[in-house]
């Protein structure tokens, strides 16, 4: 069995990194009003974002409306970003402001549980995929609390940094590393006793 | 549904290339509480251009008269500063500092009214006829009703200023943003105010002054719930 750590994946992040200053030059070339800007931007981080929205939305159809909505408002506040910032933490940032905004405004948070038949979309950790089946990571994540859930996927899965969460999350670096490795922790209990209900 | 390929839909497109022109990036928050300064420093010092500082500020030294004023005033801007932070997606502060500059806020606050009180707790004859300080001695509750009212009214005027500033804000919590900007505008009124204001008693000046700053806050809560809520609007009208 693959050890199971809360080590961020390294060759992820420089890609990241390098992939962030290429999307901040988009940014201000959408800011000075191109569109082909604006597509590149969206080629990039649609996918991500869609299935981070997925995630917070619990698999439900509403994530396709919440993506079209996040890049929508940030259409609208493209003057707000300054591009000292990270563009991929600020949209996904921008995507959980609108998931939560659309939450408040429907009340359908109880709904969204309540309709979900199939589980959420949300991407299978690397680091875990030898614990279990995709099926079972991904039944044991959707039992983890939504915050260790959160902080878990958006560093494993979108390689963000424990700054550049507690940045989108409002708490600290180290509160953003606790709920990872907490919630990495309990998954790694969670699989491992499936696995031994199985053997 | 839409598609999920990379592509962006036709409809997001539409909306996109309507409305393509330039726009100036926002300013880092530090930059953008520092621009505040002048405004917050002109009106919150209109009370003390007009009746000039307090006559007691001898005895109260300039530590305790021009000192715990500034000291007020870089809270404020602290404050305004934790605003911005607050209404962008990516740079939000962790809570506990947010409730701490808010409770630190309302604690010098406390402080340098009783350290006011205590070194220069007389009362003040005001440079009016005699007949209008002897009503102002039986009813103080006027002059507090006059400095409430006052220093609401320029709060409130800064409020709306920094509203504007603050209307693209991006706040997953626009209700707590206003809600700081509106104490970083009651905050920088009062470090004027109480420079100017003769009456020291904790009832007075926590009682009308403080009174003033809560309103602020709440107006900046309303008007950042309701910035909040017309940003809801469009999200909820495919909902």
């Amino acid at each position: 069995m693959r050890a199971v750590t809360n080590a961020p994946r390294a060759a992820k992040s420089v890609m990241v990194s390098e992939g962030d200053q290429e999307l901040r030059a988009l940014m201000i070339r959408y800011q000075g009003g191109s569109l082909e800007a604006f597509q590149e931007i969206y080629a990039q981080l649609a996918p991500g974002v869609r299935r981070y929205l997925s995630h917070l939305a619990l698999g439900s159809e509403i994530a396709d409306d919440l993506l079209q909505e996040t890049f929508l408002q940030m259409h609208r506040s493209r003057a707000a970003y300054n591009p000292t910032y990270a563009v991929r933490p600020w949209v996904f940032g921008l995507a959980r402001n609108v998931f939560l905004m659309n939450r408040r405004a429907a009340r359908r948070w109880a709904a969204v549980h309540e309709s979900r038949e199939d589980l959420p979309e949300f991407p299978v950790l690397p680091e875990a995929d030898r614990l279990g089946s995709q099926d079972e990571i991904r039944r044991c994540i959707a039992h983890l609390s939504p915050d260790q859930a959160e902080a878990l996927l958006l560093h494993h899965e979108w390689g963000f940094s424990f700054e550049e969460i507690a940045g989108m999350l409002g708490i600290g670096a180290a509160a953003a590393r606790a709920r990872a490795s907490r919630g990495m922790a309990d998954l790694r209990v969670a699989l491992n006793s499936l696995q031994r209900a199985r053997a | 549904m839409m598609d999920r390929s990379p592509k962006p839909p036709e409809e997001l497109m539409r909306a996109i290339a309507q409305d393509l022109r330039p726009v100036r990036p926002s300013p880092q928050p530090l930059y953008l509480a520092m621009r505040m300064v002048p405004l917050a420093l002109l009106v919150s010092s209109v009370i003390l251009l007009a009746i000039g500082p307090r006559p007691d500020s001898g005895i109260l030294g300039p530590l305790l008269t021009w000192g715990a004023s500034a000291a007020q005033f870089l809270l404020a801007i602290a404050l305004i500063w934790i605003a911005a932070h607050e209404s962008t997606p990516a740079g939000r502060l962790p809570r506990q500092m947010v409730y701490s500059a808010a409770v630190v806020a309302s604690l010098v606050v406390v402080f340098v009214t009783l350290l006011t009180f205590s070194t220069s707790p007389a009362d003040v004859t005001l440079p009016v006829p005699p007949r209008i300080n002897e009503i102002l001695r039986v009813s103080p509750w006027i002059v507090g009703f006059a400095c409430g009212i006052g220093s609401t009214l320029a709060g409130g005027i800064l409020v709306l200023f920094f509203s504007l500033v603050f209307r693209n804000s991006l706040a997953t919590r626009p209700t707590v943003a206003g809600a700081l900007y509106g104490a970083g505008a009651g905050l920088a009124i009062n470090a004027g105010w109480r420079i100017a204001c003769p009456f020291s008693t904790p009832w007075h000046a926590l009682g009308a002054h403080g009174a003033a700053i809560i309103a602020t806050v709440v107006l900046g809560a309303i008007i950042g719930a309701s910035l909040g809520n017309r940003r809801l609007h469009v999200g909820a009208r495919r909902s």
